[in-house]
């Protein structure tokens, strides 16, 4: 599960600034998918392999950070392969798994105070013009990176609370609560962000 | 025998809508506390949460009470802006809620019930380091202040931690902390004790009975408020009692019908 946390230390891409590392990532991404050879995306799949497993994270939580996008990943080659062609389900997986393990690297080694940071100075151009509030943006980037680990934990309880009760675990019964309880958190939480003045409110004249 | 929470107690409990008690005050080093009250009522729809009030506040430690859905996180919400009052006014040290609304919140912090909620960053540093970026302040004074409200909390180990792996003292303790750190001169929590083991509960206590700032704190954890300087008790949106603690908790355990 991609908890979106980053782990201290002093490797290359730590040191790297932000904007650096999301040009990095969008580059490489955009030619990996310009590339067809197993010769070019085998090697770049073992180097940011390489470079995932080497930016400090603990190799439990390196594997466990994996887990729910790798699953995706089989189901689309497994259907690849089936629709179209084994070399072309090779293809799609060392690709996307190239680009999986480069961004987990990158969230691995950035703060996500950094990341917020990063996205609100990219948005600024935007926010002159109007069209989005960069600060906002960057204050929802920080909302997912935070509440993720909540929300599954809280599908887990769910599902702990089915199987207590002696019922069968469907997505449906889980999912209804599970999105309630977010919901009503969510107000909690909006409520919070103007109580810590992270989003300053517009002043009203009665 | 009394009936719990039934219109009959509207008789024995009339709502004190103007009070003027007023506790022994002393000063700690802290700014003023000045809270008006003047006519505030809240009504969502047709169902009025809070009955029009009038009081003020000046003491440094205030604790509410009452049942569930009495009002009580209503009229602690009015007092930094998060409610807006239907009725009449709210002013903290002469701010108006409505009108100076960041001014007041950023007057007077607010600890919610479940501080998870109110904790934005996933890393605890991040967290009290945020409130203050977002004040525009410089990296170094954001540094220096972080670390200081870091030691005065006694949770400068918890630092790098990740917030989702807390314990609830420590969540609890790391929310006050990214509250203060921006220097409110009033902290209002929310049953900050509410789910807490022993230990934690105690944690929790000693904190607050440790701090400089003006404090009101609503809690069903009746020995956290009994030092307090004055208690206030809701009741079926109504202030039902305003004095010293033993009165309000007497008039409480009426309420309560035990």
């Amino acid at each position: 599960m991609l908890n979106g946390l980053n782990v201290e230390g002093t490797t290359p891409l730590h040191r790297m600034s932000v904007r650096a590392k999301l040009a990095i990532l969008l580059v490489c991404g955009l030619a990996l998918y310009a590339v067809s050879s197993l010769f070019i995306l085998i090697p770049a799949f073992v180097i940011t392999a390489l470079i995932y497993f080497t930016t400090g994270l603990a190799f439990h939580e390196a594997i466990s950070r994996l887990k729910p996008i790798l699953f995706t990943i089989l189901i689309l080659l497994i259907a690849t392969a089936y629709l179209t062609s084994m070399r072309e389900a090779a293809e799609s997986f060392f690709r996307l798994m190239a680009i999986v393990l480069f961004a987990g690297a990158v969230t691995a080694t950035t703060a996500t105070s950094a990341f917020i940071d990063e996205i609100t100075r990219l948005l600024q151009p935007l926010d002159r013009l109007g069209l989005v509030r960069a600060a906002d943006v960057g204050l929802a980037f920080g909302l997912v990176l935070r509440f993720v680990p909540d929300i599954f934990n809280r599908y887990q309880s769910i599902r702990e609370g089915h199987r207590a009760r002696g019922l069968k675990v469907r997505p449906l019964t889980i999912l209804a609560p599970l999105i309630i309880l977010t919901l009503k958190d969510a107000d909690t939480i909006a409520m919070a962000i103007d109580a810590r003045g992270f989003r300053r409110p517009r002043e009203k004249h009665r | 025998m009394f009936t719990l929470c039934s219109s009959q107690n509207r008789s024995l409990f009339p709502s004190i809508r103007k009070s003027s008690y007023r506790a022994p005050t002393f000063e700690r080093g802290g700014r003023g506390l000045d809270i008006r009250f003047s006519g505030a009522s809240v009504t969502y729809g047709e169902r009025a949460v809070l009955q029009p009030l009038t009081l003020s506040l000046i003491e440094r430690r205030i604790g509410i009470i009452g049942l569930n859905g009495s009002g009580k996180t209503t009229f602690a919400r009015l007092i930094n802006g998060l409610v807006k009052p239907t009725t009449g006014q709210v002013t903290v040290n002469g701010l108006d809620t409505v009108q100076d609304a960041s001014a007041t919140l950023a007057a007077a912090g607010f600890i919610f019930q479940n501080p998870q909620h109110q904790i934005i960053m996933p890393i605890v540093h991040e967290d009290i380091a945020f409130g203050l970026k977002n004040r525009g302040m410089k990296a170094d004074e954001i540094e220096r202040r972080t670390a200081a409200v870091l030691e005065r909390f006694g949770i400068a180990h918890l630092a790098r931690r990740r917030v989702h792996e807390l314990s609830g003292g420590e969540t609890q303790l790391v929310a006050i902390a990214s509250v203060l750190v921006t220097g409110p001169g009033i902290l209002i929590l929310d049953e900050p004790t509410n789910q807490l083991d022993l230990k934690n509960r105690l944690l929790v206590e000693r904190t607050i009975a440790g701090l400089d700032e003006h404090t009101i704190v609503i809690s069903h954890d009746l020995p956290l408020i009994e030092q307090f300087d004055r208690v206030l008790l809701f009741h079926e949106g109504r202030l039902v009692a305003d004095g010293p603690v033993s009165e309000s908790i007497r008039t409480y355990h009426e309420v309560a019908g035990c």
